[in-house]
């Protein structure tokens, strides 16, 4: 018991993105290079890129966009016709709402995108990769280019790296404000100068992908990654964190905390831990009672006070893939992006969905029936209710359309905005029914904590 | 006639060179960024129709890629545009306390531009920036943890620098 605990204490706390972070000048190439940057650069051009990909699976890397597939399987999964161009994009259209992790590392840290980047071309075979952002994240914009200039000037890019042979090139393409362009397929047609709608897979873009060439799509924590998994090799990057979750995992916390900002965390922490420490989100401001959490961006279901830092089965939940899941959609989440969204006891359950409702009917693409209409009608009743002009009736209408959203459509931002409105009425499903029979009081007051706190009946 | 400045059409060559030189469409969306800010702020249709001229595509690929994004604004909008977020995370830092201050503190609602021209105010949905809410898009950056006071600032500000 005792290692056990003695291997948590070693590598609790263990930073590998945000390792230097502190250190004065990290964003240029003068002192990232100094600092050990651009090593997996020369220790990957030595080896073949098909063990690479091998290093990047036993590392247990899942993607860190939200999905959670693993890495080096997708990378495996790459098309290699002879005389066809393949391409690395990365995925930085960081939009899901509570999710602002890829924005900190591009801004304070672009060489570690840059430098992943090179080494994930050089295993897939990439000679134009290209890191697809948010057009809001304009300035970052300029920050990605300069440190592309810095890495070409000083040989990491372009013709004949470090004398290896390998040619690559490396553009930003800025989006222009969509979300559905952080969906892959709708991302690649943006690339191609086209409107975001998502593709029909199959194919998928590892075999036909960017300018119908094989191409891998992957986030920009996912890429970063990479640096310390071939900088320490696999095995020690996935001694970190528990079971398939791997590595370390960036968290961007926001809403009712005192501490909002992005943590790195090894996966083993509680979420308890992680909203009251003071090392982490430090509690939630004015001495007020947390109410309810989104622990992986705005996509993944809501959790009651009591269901977030205990599951259903009655153990402390932790910050890690399977533990936010454990209990399915019945009793559990997801880790999703880790945008992690606090809300305290004056929040208001309906408002809340309805922001996230208007959201997605705002960036549904419109391809497809289900999405285009059920997001607009959850958002009109949504409204209602939460201006006290609902029906019982609209509660049950609600889980009905967002029932039948789910699982058809194209892409899965049908899925992402039918989830969140079916958690809070699983979950909070009274003080919509306060709502609909408090007309009055519900325009000056909110339903406030009630038993969403209380200790849950853990059956034996 | 709508013509980019010899330092944008500059940009507009090295923009189409990072692709394949048979898929320039893909400059699309950067070039149209570079429009917007030369031709004050919104893309016209004789805007759209030079972009489609000089990418070699159909005045129609134009129209329906800048209807489609919401970053590209398809009528004349202030000299200074406030985006103000107001997705969950910023609404639980009170962004809809904010929205209603500019829209009382200038007198114009959401998507009106105030008579003298100055400013527009917009609402946005997520800027992924959620722990410093609230928060606006202000050109090409973000001013964030926004106050009464600082929304204050800002107008001052641009009043000065409109002058």
């Amino acid at each position: 018991m005792k290692s056990v605990e003695q291997k948590r204490i070693n590598i609790m706390g263990r930073k590998l993105l945000l390792e230097k972070q502190q250190v004065e000048g990290i964003r240029h190439y003068d002192v990232y290079r100094r600092e050990g940057g651009y090593r997996s650069v020369e220790k990957a051009l030595k080896m073949q890129p098909n063990d690479i990909v091998e290093e990047v699976k036993k590392s247990g890397l899942r993607g860190r966009g939200g999905a959670g597939f693993p890495t080096g399987l997708k990378w495996s999964f790459l098309a290699k016709p002879d005389g066809v161009p393949r391409y690395l994009v990365c995925n930085a259209d960081e939009s899901e709402p509570g999710t602002f992790k890829d924005r900190y590392l591009m801004e304070f840290i672009p060489h570690i995108l840059i430098e992943g980047m090179i080494v994930a071309s050089y295993a897939l075979g990439s000679n134009v990769s290209y890191i697809y952002i948010r057009g809001e994240y304009d300035w970052i914009t300029d920050i990605l280019d300069q440190a592309i200039v810095e890495a070409k000037e000083n040989g990491w890019l372009g013709k004949n790296i470090q004398g290896s042979g390998f040619d690559c090139e490396m553009y930003v393409h800025r989006g222009a404000g969509a979300y559905i362009c952080g969906e892959e397929t709708a991302l690649l047609e943006s690339l191609e100068g086209k409107r975001g709608n998502p593709r029909i897979k199959p194919p998928f873009p590892a075999i036909k992908g960017l300018w119908g060439c094989p191409t891998v799509v992957n986030n920009v924590e996912t890429l970063a990654a990479v640096v310390p998994i071939i900088n320490e090799g696999a095995e020690e990057y996935a001694k970190i964190g528990v079971g398939k979750s791997t590595g370390t995992k960036l968290i961007s916390a926001c809403g009712n905390i005192n501490k909002p900002g992005i943590y790195e965390i090894d996966m083993t922490i509680s979420v308890e831990e992680f909203i009251y420490s003071d090392e982490y989100c430090g509690g939630i401001p004015n001495g007020k009672k947390l109410k309810a959490c989104i622990p992986g961006g705005s996509s993944v279901p809501i959790l009651p006070a009591n269901l977030l830092l205990t599951t259903a089965k009655g153990e402390k939940r932790l910050m890690n893939y399977e533990s936010l899941s454990d209990g399915g959609f019945a009793s559990g989440s997801m880790m999703g992006s880790g945008g992690f969204i606090v809300l305290d006891e004056d929040q208001c359950i309906v408002r809340h969905t309805y922001t996230l409702a208007r959201f997605y009917r705002h960036e549904s693409c419109g391809q497809c029936s289900p999405c285009r209409e059920g997001t607009g009608w959850m958002e009109k009743i949504l409204l209602s209710i939460e201006k006290g002009k609902g029906k019982l009736s609209d509660i049950d209408l609600l889980w009905d359309i967002q029932r039948k959203i789910e699982g058809n459509t194209i892409c899965p931002l049908g899925d992402a905005a039918a989830w969140p409105v079916a958690a809070a009425i699983r979950h909070f499903r009274d003080e919509f029914e306060w709502h609909v029979n408090n007309p009055e009081k519900c325009l000056t007051e909110n339903f406030g904590l009630r038993h969403y706190a209380d200790a849950i009946h853990v059956p034996v | 006639m709508i013509q980019f400045k010899e330092t944008s059409l500059a940009k507009v060559k090295d923009i189409m060179a990072r692709y394949p030189s048979d898929k320039q469409k893909s400059a699309l969306l950067p070039v149209l960024h570079l429009a917007q800010v030369e031709f004050d702020g919104w893309l016209d249709a004789p805007v759209m129709d030079y972009v489609a001229g000089l990418l070699n595509i159909e005045p129609i690929e134009v129209y329906e890629v800048a209807s489609f994004y919401s970053m590209y604004n398809l009528k004349p909008v202030g000299k200074f545009v406030f985006e103000v977020c107001q997705t969950g995370p910023c609404m639980l830092n009170g962004s809809d306390d904010i929205i209603d201050y500019i829209k009382q503190k200038l007198s114009i609602g959401v998507g009106e531009t105030t008579t003298d021209g100055l400013f527009t105010l917009k609402t946005v949905e997520c800027l992924g920036a959620c722990g410093y809410a609230p928060l606006m898009q202000f050109g090409k950056t973000y001013r964030e943890h926004l106050t009464k006071q600082k929304v204050d600032t800002i107008i001052e500000e641009c009043r000065a620098k409109a002058n």
